[in-house]
């Protein structure tokens, strides 16, 4: 067997040094256990070591964490708890060690790497940017089973280590200094040396650690730990909707253990461990992690090209979405030049911009002086000046194929044959675009989500004469926004939008049918989705929305029939968020029924889960049109796009994840009972959908 | 010797000190202006090899406020930047010192010019006052602090402009406009002669509006951006002869004639422009704008330093072995009227002739319909570190429009200089 560690030894300080024969990162995978804890045995017989230093060998990596396959593959509650507790029973090893024994993190250091971290009686960290520290194991719908949640409350106190377990925040070195994560800090190049150094003085006595003292009133006393678990679990639940139950299993075990040692409370975190790793909302967490691990680097061409710096990018339109992409694009330190037609446009975007950062500012994650040198990067005119200069061009005008058109023909003239013309089109056509282009091999859509700076996902979609290298430089441009990229078929809506319409639509026709609004939103709302359908129209503007359901009416016909209330809203003009009225009423924040809305007597009682499954199957449905169609590549790629576009509930891990979860075969029977009668061809299920639910198999 | 080629410029519109342009500090208008020259001129600016920028009033913040502004627009970090002072001809300074360096061959493409934010020059404490603060912030104990506390007094902390210090000579003791008095008394032009030209300097300005906006960019101001500033705001529309009689003398109560209104105006603004061989800009695919054919600066007595214009011009024509009829357009910077007046004067008098050059012979008279034909630092404003920058834009955008092919700019200089500079196309 290779080995996963090498115990090392140098003037009677021992080294324990992980490297990972197989992979890029250090992992505490069952193989690497195994020898950690031989390794302790070894170390455990010496009486002559002075000092034990746990060390990497990997450049910037300390031990990234467990084996989250391994998590995946666990299906037995005993089996979990079982490994919980082995894992702790190795770390113990590492805390029983007499002599002073220290971490040397040198770069990521999370989860179980962490717990390990934190049975050592000192950490050290270097100054590189590459050290993050935490215990993000609630992202994935679990808790730190080796030891976190009773170790660091022990450390750093449950005012500061709630925060961190609970959200699964991840800090970088100087934090981790400041709340005690960490005891020194060490240049990169000398951390080693240095750490040796260290436990060197600390075995003869000079060199003393100070940890900072608790405060008396929210740990030392009842009263007040009470005060700060009432406040973090507010804090949870305001965060996750109660669809997240790891953080509050974490607040519970930390309860239950607060006080006592690590081996009385062990049993009670391997438990809690193990509760919730048998979740599906773990089980999803962890699917949809690596899905997201897939379309991070997901080669979508076969091309490898080099990092080609733009010098600038340019954007035309100064609407929401052209500022909006103005603003990344400055806050990813690309200069970038906006022009519109109309000044108080631009204005509108700087303001925007300037907002969001202040906004950063305020919050304290920048500086005043980054802000204004982001500001300095966007630059603003009526004219084409400065698109010749740029790399990459982002069309955002209004939704217009004659002035797209027109747009695009102008571009093509005045630049370069290497400029990249994107546009951020929503429904239009790409390849009608390209059409009357210069050079239209350059031409291709990227579609970004509302709001630019916050939805991660972007939609790439290549015309038909759109070259293999313009794709590859477009996903490599957008990765480099920090976005997750989808490549998608010219259709109309593309793929996200196109599955979204038949939901919002039949919102619509819910609500003609006698369904509130309200409570239309709410089973929405229940489900996990960020907002209901009724209330995302109004923020997206009815009259955009009927634009939209227009297009995909022509687009595809009878089953996208539009819904009539929303002509009858935009005839009241009752345009949503932005004009006070439209599905809602919007007071500021608040929102209330619009009491203009008269709601038809129902004619039949429509149940809970009939709302629930006309508004969810109605996009399984699409989406399996669009698998048909190819317009996406494969299940994973729609479940990416819709919970990253459209904030489809992670949990879930997707709608097509959750369709399987359901059985395509029931969801093609409740399809069917819907569909007939006034609901027509609507809801009628696919025959790609039938097809697959006859041979009994799932999207994935 | 190479020809160095002015490719393109721009500016921000020239804007009274303390109005729209008062929370933009001068690293900020200039970055501004560089980003706007780069798309202007599609440059790429990995091709700029330095950045000179003019600047009297350096920010506190923005120390070397040229590579501040490099960094801001996104020239990229390996490149060069400094900051020149010549005082009111820095603008010029930084051109005359980018062409020094692209003939020595230290550069080959420069951008150079000149930012100002009058508005932001700080109020400073006496040396007095630091002190007190320098001692309080040392002491230890809260006996020690409250003793040196007691020692302050309300006068401790009246400020002092610096924008009242910079623009007086400390070799001389004279305020600018005490110097511009001593012009009015040794030439004896009246302040009538002066409001007439100050008048005439806001008509030119005025009727050239539109050809201004030719060099000026608009500037969304920070944080609204809600308004837009697209123009000169200094130009007064409709000033009347009457109006501007009426004003008080500033500098001296009783019998001065110099005012306000036939001053230069105290103005926020930045100007820059594009410089390099003519052979890199056509080789670039450029047309210049114009080339520099010629520069020069003097020294003379700092109490009459309004003068060096007279001093400068009579110079680089000699040097440059022509007279006035081969230069097509003129433009002196207004400092005050009474000190374009009394070059005027000098240029063409026996008497002065006789006193400072050394031919003896008087150059002879500028024509005033070639001179500062768009208006003048009257109208338009002096932000003291741009104004060179501006005065060569401003003379080659209009020789470009009336296909003239040489021009002369010139200024005059606080602490007793004169700057030239002869223009071509």
């Amino acid at each position: 067997m290779t080995a996963h560690i090498h115990l090392k030894e140098e003037h009677g300080i021992a080294r324990i040094e992980f490297d990972h024969p197989e992979k890029d990162v250090n992992l505490l995978d069952t193989v690497t256990m195994l020898q950690l804890q031989a390794v302790l045995y070894a170390v455990q017989k010496r009486t002559d070591l002075s000092a034990v230093l746990v060390t990497s060998a990997k450049p910037k990596i300390f031990i990234a964490g467990a084996d989250i396959h391994e998590i995946e593959n666990l299906t037995e509650r005993e089996q979990m708890i079982e490994k919980a507790e082995k894992g702790k029973a190795i770390l113990r090893m590492i805390a029983d060690i007499k002599v002073p024994t220290i971490a040397v993190i040198n770069g990521a250091c999370l989860g179980g790497g962490f717990e390990l971290a934190l049975a050592c009686k000192y950490r050290v960290a270097s100054f590189s940017d590459a050290v993050k520290i935490g215990l993000p194991e609630v992202q994935l719908g679990i808790l730190p089973g080796f030891g976190g949640t009773l170790r660091l409350p022990k450390l750093i106190g449950i005012v500061k280590a709630l925060p961190l377990i609970l959200t699964g925040k991840v800090v970088g070195a100087k934090e981790a200094l400041k709340s005690g994560l960490v005891d020194r800090l060490f240049p990169e190049k000398t951390i080693i040396s240095q750490a040796i150094e260290f436990a060197k003085a600390i075995v003869s006595g000079p060199e003393k650690v100070m940890r900072q003292p608790l405060p008396w009133f929210f740990e030392k006393n009842p009263l007040g730990r009470m005060l700060v678990y009432h406040t973090a679990k507010k804090n949870a639940l305001k965060k996750t909707h109660g669809f997240y139950p790891a953080p509050l299993k974490v607040l519970e075990v930390i309860r239950k253990t607060y006080g006592l040692s690590v081996d009385q409370g062990s049993r009670i975190e391997s438990e809690g461990f193990a509760d919730l790793a048998g979740t599906e909302v773990s089980k999803c967490l962890i699917r949809l992690y690596f899905l997201n691990e897939r379309y991070k680097k997901f080669p979508w061409t076969d091309l490898k090209l080099g990092p080609e710096p733009v010098l600038q990018a340019g954007v035309i339109g100064a609407g929401v979405m052209g500022g909006g992409i103005a603003q990344l694009l400055s806050n990813r330190n690309i200069p970038v030049r906006v022009k519109d037609i109309n000044t108080e446009a631009l204005g509108g975007a700087l303001r925007e911009a300037y907002r969001l950062y202040s906004e950063s500012v305020r919050r304290k994650k920048m500086k005043p002086f980054e802000r204004d040198r982001k500001m300095c990067l966007i630059s603003a005119g009526l004219t084409q000046e400065g698109m010749r200069r740029s790399g990459f061009i982002i069309e955002a005008v209004v939704e217009d194929l004659g002035i797209k058109q027109k747009v695009f023909r102008e571009l093509s003239e005045i630049t370069g044959p290497r400029t990249i013309l994107a546009s951020n089109t929503s429904s239009l056509s790409i390849n009608e675009m390209a059409k009357g282009t210069l050079h239209p091999e350059r031409v291709i859509g990227l579609h970004f989500f509302n709001p630019v700076h916050r939805m991660p996902l972007v939609e790439v979609i290549p015309a038909d004469v759109t070259s293999q290298e313009t794709i590859e430089r477009t996903v490599q441009f957008a990765r480099r926004l920090g976005k997750t990229v989808i490549i998608v078929k010219d259709v109309r809506g593309f793929l996200v939008n196109r599955i979204l319409a038949p939901y919002l639509n039949e919102a619509g026709l819910l609500i003609e049918e006698g369904v509130s609004p309200q409570r239309v939103d709410s089973v929405a709302k229940r489900f996990g989705m960020p907002m209901g359908p009724a209330e995302l129209m109004d923020h997206i503007g009815i009259d955009m929305a009927c634009k939209v359901a227009h297009i995909m009416e022509n687009a595809y016909g009878e089953r996208m029939k539009m819904a009539s209330i929303l002509e009858v809203l935009k005839e009241k003009k009752y345009f949503g968020k932005k004009t006070g009225f439209g599905f809602y009423h919007h007071r500021g924040k608040k929102i209330e029924p619009n009491p203009s809305i008269e709601l038809p007597r129902s004619l039949r009682v429509i149940s809970d889960e009939e709302i629930l499954k006309r508004l969810i199957y109605s996009m399984i449905n699409e989406a399996s049109r669009c698998l048909d169609e190819k317009v996406a590549k494969e299940a994973g790629g729609v479940d990416i796009g819709m919970i990253m576009g459209v904030g489809f509930p992670p949990f879930r891990a997707g709608l097509l994840r959750y369709a399987d979860h359901m059985g395509l075969g029931s969801v093609v029977e409740d399809l069917s009972r819907f569909s007939g009668g006034a609901n027509g061809v609507r809801l009628v299920p696919s025959p790609y959908l039938v097809n697959l639910a006859k041979n009994r198999q799932t999207f994935y | 010797m190479k020809r160095i080629a002015i490719v393109n410029g721009v500016r921000t519109p020239f804007i009274k000190a303390w109005e729209s342009f008062d929370t933009i500090p001068a690293h900020q208008l200039g970055a501004l202006c560089v980003t706007e020259l780069l798309q202007r001129t599609e440059f790429d600016s990995r091709l700029v090899d330095e950045v000179v920028m003019g600047c009297v009033g350096q920010p506190a913040e923005a120390a070397n406020v040229a590579r501040v502004i490099s960094l801001l627009a996104g020239i990229p970090q390996e490149k060069r930047a400094y900051t020149v002072g010549r005082n009111c001809a820095s603008g010029f300074e930084a051109i005359t010192s980018a062409a020094e360096k692209i003939q020595c061959g230290v550069d080959e493409i420069v951008i150079a010019g000149g930012t100002e934010s009058m508005s932001n020059m700080p109020m400073l404490f006496k040396k007095e006052t630091a002190t007190l603060f320098l001692k309080l912030s040392k002491a230890k104990t809260i006996l020690q602090k409250l003793k040196i506390i007691t020692k302050m007094r309300p006068h401790h902390f009246a400020p002092t402009p610096s924008l009242v210090l910079g623009l007086t000579d400390p070799a001389c003791g004279l305020n600018m406009g005490q110097t511009a008095e001593l012009l009015a008394k040794d030439f004896g032009i009246s302040r009538a002669e002066q409001d007439r030209f100050a008048l005439e300097s806001h008509r030119r300005a005025e009727i050239s509006k539109d050809k201004l906006r030719e060099e000026t960019m608009d500037v969304l101001v920070p944080p609204d951006y809600k308004v837009c500033v697209r123009d000169d705001n200094g130009i007064r529309k409709n000033q009347t002869y009457e109006a501007l009689q009426k004003l008080k003398p500033i500098f001296e109560k009783h019998t001065g004639t110099v005012t306000a209104g036939n001053a230069s105006q105290i103005t926020d603004g930045a100007c820059v422009l594009l410089i390099m061989p003519e052979e890199k800009a056509k080789q670039l695919g450029y047309e210049a704008l114009g080339f520099l054919r010629d520069y020069l600066y003097v020294g003379l007595e700092p109490a009459r330093m309004g003068l060096g214009p007279a001093i400068a011009i009579e110079k680089i024509l000699r040097r440059n072995k022509m007279s006035l009829k081969d230069i097509d357009l003129f433009e002196i910077n207004e400092a005050f009227a009474v000190q374009v007046l009394a070059c005027l004067r000098g240029l063409a008098s026996e008497e002065f002739s006789k006193k400072h050059f050394p031919s003896g012979i008087p150059v002879g008279e500028i024509p005033l319909e070639k001179l500062n034909v768009n208006g003048g630092a009257i109208a338009l404003g002096h932000p003291v570190g741009t104004s060179g920058a501006r005065l060569v834009l401003t003379c080659l955008k209009e020789m470009k429009r009336r296909s003239l092919r040489r021009g002369l700019v010139s200024a005059c200089v606080g602490g007793g200089q004169g700057a030239a500079l002869i223009l071509e196309r």
